[in-house]
């Protein structure tokens, strides 16, 4: 069966893919997961192939196009014992599934999510993603690009993701230590990695990115909820530093808002104990679900 | 037939009516249209009442209890015996009233003034007198002020028990006692308060009327329960053992899954059983719904979203991606006026065809539609039981007409105690496991994420999940998935897939709410002389074709009767048998046929030898 378990890597040499797939194995390895404990799920695009690549024994669920988020949130809800890491492209997240990526916020559903993050659609060969700045003309574009560009960082922590960290595909003891935190950080948490895509966006190329990103220096925890607006302002000035060089590191971290699964307990109080993954609903082929209670509030005589 | 502005408590005194008539031995069927509103648009309860269960409204209305001018100009020309009325109102004209559609207004005003009258309220009380019905005023605003005297109320609290007191008129002319009443109303009323404040409506009310119609309370074997659609579809949802469900609000879905999340820990029906919870998650649209209940589906967790067109029609790619991955996962597709926003309130078939092929490309998709709200509690059971046997999406259908239409129902034939589960054919996951794995029949034992490694991906792939886009695995992966239907087919037996009542050569052939008024037209037809036969499908994937066409065979008419345009469901016959119709029934107004429309559309079918017959009746 071995032969099975690894797809053959078909990303283009020089891809900033490879640096974020060997830094989710790393992280994978280090947090001790595996098919029992955790899945991967990815979106559509290079970057979704990614959990076919993965060399460790994990699961993983490639899904469509802008969704993985939302078969994401079905996982982990179902089965909130495992950990769920999702790996999405830039514009599977902040285009097509942009929804899905504000709506996660919200909810602070316990997932992780690692954007790859290189200015362009690569699978269909370089139209610009919505993380390529305003009047870049990367190589296959006709015109330069008109759209302004979002800032992921920013647009996180507006929606209210307790863990937010940028960093850079081709630093992989950053991107496995961060991937790390953001997989034990109980929220959900973006991890964005610029990476390069060496065949369609040759301005955003990996020399480029080595003079301008450096590890910033900053405490990024919320230590009480009075801090909470500070953190986040400052997190935000940081996100959209534009002095020519690209703050990496964690932004913001707040483990003080309760995940969706804690919210969840207070409706459903052993939700955590006995998850619906794990609950028997019948016995010997019938129904063990009363609906008794129900039927009672109907009856009429 | 109870009407009124919404949000004035039409929907609660037709519930309590109700609920009062079943305490007396009745069974009912009570159809509910409205308006996409909030306040003040006009909605409107059709109830009728019968010793045996029925499934459908008629159009000739008996009682019409209003307490506002629209709904008498709207429905006067239906009324067969009673008008309750404001006396207030008596002044009012008829194109004073702006709610009302000019449509209508003019179509009204016509009647009217055809036979000489003016367009007051009290032309119309003139005009029904004429024709033999007779009129009972109420004042309800001195009965109003009266109740609000003496119990020291504010008037807009005391305004919902408006309403109650038509209720109360229509019960006297019942003849049944006003206890029944007083007894629904402390079931749904927990505050003192509303009890006494009702219970003086309902006093005011019985004391106008005297007894009509000589109903005497009749023996109840069991319990009765009352029941809407959404309600039932929830209940046999759970019942079949659902733990996780996901919906983006839309009408007339959502009642089902916020009952869900309202009733959402489940008693374990064994004594050692624990006590769990269902996860009810709104999503941020119909895209993440569908796909959120892909992704708890994978991990053994039944799971299913409730929808209507719209966003079914959103839903397309997540139901391709489950059938591509052989998901267990359940849509339960409340069926609206269509295209597009359509009539939003308003019931339809219009979708039948895009439930049947939904999603792009080919794969199994198991289509089962509801004819009565008996079937919706087992066919929610059936459809999470079939999902994951044959381990693809399946639809059920529910139209809005049965969604929010209620009946009294004896409840030992819903048959939920104890309901069968059939989970397929599990592995429990091995070292060496592979999630799609070849057998013979199509189906490869499933194992949840945790139980093994495995991988699921949109694209075509192997055995194990991973992508290839290889000619020989492709012909063998498509094939086994395809496969699947085959066996379904094969397996799913006829009885289920259809259902066949009467016996004649003349045949309606029919899906879905229609068979209500079908069955109840089948006395008044035998009455006038003619035979007829229903054959209702209730499976349209796998189609029963084989069946289906050996009833047929030697039919001297075929009747589809349909709540569409094309007559989607006789399409899909034409499509596997190469039977067609000889005749339609067709109605696309979004409201339900009335056994009435079926008798005398029948009727003209089998004696003037009309082809097709357009309905149009309610409003």
């Amino acid at each position: 069966m071995e032969e099975n378990k690894l797809e053959f890597n078909d990303w283009c040499p020089g891809c900033g893919d490879f640096g974020i797939l060997r830094s989710v194995e790393g992280a994978i390895r280090e947090s001790g997961l595996d098919y029992k404990n955790s899945v991967l799920v990815s979106g559509i695009g290079c970057s979704g192939k990614l959990p076919h690549f993965v060399n460790a024994p994990v699961s993983g669920v490639h899904t469509l196009h802008g969704r993985a988020l939302a078969f994401a949130a079905g996982i982990k809800l179902a089965n909130p014992s495992m950990k769920v890491i999702i790996d999405s492209g830039d514009g599977d997240t902040f285009g097509i599934g942009v929804g899905h990526f504000v709506s996660a916020g919200r909810r602070n559903v316990d997932m992780t999510l690692i954007v790859h993050d290189n200015g362009v659609y690569g699978l269909t060969k370089g139209q610009a993603s919505p993380t390529l700045p305003r009047g870049e003309k990367t190589k296959s574009l006709p015109k330069p690009n008109i759209n302004d560009s979002l800032n992921p960082v920013a647009l996180a922590i507006s929606s209210g993701y307790t863990f937010v960290a940028r960093t850079f595909a081709y630093n992989t003891k950053l991107s496995t230590e961060i991937i790390k935190e953001a997989i034990a950080h109980k929220g959900m948490a973006l991890v964005d990695i610029l990476q390069p895509c060496p065949t369609y966006n040759d301005i955003n190329t990996n020399d480029w990115y080595k003079d301008k990103v450096y590890e910033m220096d900053i405490d990024p925890v919320v230590k009480d909820p009075s801090e909470e607006l500070a953190k986040k302002n400052a997190a935000l000035a940081k996100a959209y530093e534009s002095d020519g060089k690209i703050p990496i590191g964690i932004f913001y971290r707040n483990s003080l808002i309760p995940s969706y699964e804690e919210r969840l307990k207070d409706d459903i109080p052993n939700y955590l104990e006995y998850y619906p993954a794990m609950q028997a609903i019948e016995k010997d082929g019938r129904s063990t679900s009363s609906v008794d209670s129900m039927i009672e509030r109907i009856r009429m005589v | 037939m109870i009407g009124g502005a919404q949000g004035l408590g039409v929907d609660t005194s037709a519930t309590i009516f109700g609920a009062a008539l079943a305490k007396a031995g009745y069974y009912l069927y009570g159809s509910r249209e409205y308006y996409s509103n909030i306040k003040g648009r006009h909605s409107y309860f059709n109830v009728s009442i019968s010793d045996k269960q029925i499934k459908s409204v008629t159009s000739r209305v008996n009682i019409l209890a209003t307490f506002d001018a629209e709904t008498v100009f709207q429905h006067f020309t239906e009324v067969k015996d009673f008008l309750i009325y404001d006396k207030a109102l008596e002044g009012t004209k008829l194109e004073m009233v702006r709610s009302l559609e000019k449509e209508i207004a003019d179509e009204m005003a016509a009647v009217l003034e055809n036979e000489g009258f003016g367009t007051t309220l009290l032309d119309v009380v003139k005009y029904l007198e004429k024709h033999g019905c007779k009129a009972i005023p109420v004042e309800y605003g001195s009965i109003m002020s009266g109740i609000i005297n003496e119990m020291h109320l504010q008037p807009p609290i005391a305004e919902r028990a408006r309403n109650m007191i038509s209720a109360g008129v229509s019960f006297g002319l019942t003849g049944l006692d006003k206890g029944y009443l007083i007894e629904a109303i402390k079931k749904t009323f927990k505050n003192e308060t509303f009890v006494n404040l009702n219970i003086l409506a309902i006093n005011a009310g019985y004391a106008l009327a005297k007894d009509h119609y000589g109903l005497k309370p009749l023996k109840i074997d069991g319990h009765r329960i009352q029941v809407d659609g959404n309600t039932a579809s929830a209940i046999g949802k759970v019942a079949g053992g659902l733990r996780f469900q996901s919906y983006y609000p839309i009408t007339p879905a959502s009642d089902e899954s916020t009952y869900i999340e309202a009733n959402q820990m489940i008693k374990s029906a064994n004594a050692d059983g624990k006590d769990g919870g269902v996860v009810v998650l709104q999503t941020e649209d119909e895209l993440a719904a569908i796909n959120a209940a892909n992704g708890a589906a994978l991990t053994g967790t039944r799971a299913a979203t409730a929808t209507s067109g719209p966003g079914f029609s959103l839903m397309n790619e997540g139901i391709s991606w489950a059938g591509m991955n052989e998901v267990p996962v359940l849509i339960t597709y409340y069926m609206r006026g269509s295209p597009a926003t359509g009539l939003p309130t308003r019931s339809g078939q219009s979708d039948l065809k895009l439930a049947v092929n939904v999603g792009h490309g080919e794969f199994p998709r198991i289509v089962v539609a509801s004819g009565d709200h008996n079937e919706v509690f087992s066919d929610a059971v059936e459809g999470l039981n079939l999902a994951e046997r044959y381990q693809t999406p399946v639809v059920h259908i529910i139209e809005k007409t049965i969604a929010n239409a209620y009946s009294i129902l004896d409840e030992n034939s819903i048959g939920l105690k104890g309901a069968k589960i059939d989970r397929g054919v599990l592995s429990g996951g091995s070292d060496d496991y592979l999630r799609f794995k070849f057998t013979e029949n199509g189906i490869s034992p499933r194992a949840f994420l945790g139980q093994a490694q495995m991988f699921y991906t949109g694209d075509e792939h192997n055995e194990f999940g991973h992508i290839t886009e290889a000619t020989s695995n492709r012909l063998k992966m498509y094939e086994k998935r395809n496969r699947k239907l085959d066996l379904a087919d094969a397996e799913i037996p006829d009885e289920y897939k259809l259902n066949v009542s009467g016996d004649s050569d003349t045949v309606l052939l029919t899906w879905g709410s229609p068979k209500g008024a079908i069955l109840d037209a089948m006395d008044d037809l035998k009455a006038a002389g003619i035979a007829i036969e229903m054959i209702q499908i209730r499976v349209f994937s796998p189609y029963p074709a084989k069946k289906v066409a050996e009833l047929l065979k030697g039919k001297k008419r075929i009747i589809a009767v349909e709540n569409n345009y094309y007559a989607q469901g006789a399409e899909i016959l034409a499509e596997h048998t190469g039977i067609m119709p000889t005749n339609y029934i067709l109605k696309w107004t979004g409201r339900p046929m009335t056994k009435d429309e079926i008798t005398d559309a029948v009727k003209s079918i089998v004696n003037d030898d009309i082809k097709k017959v357009v309905l149009h009746g309610g409003e």
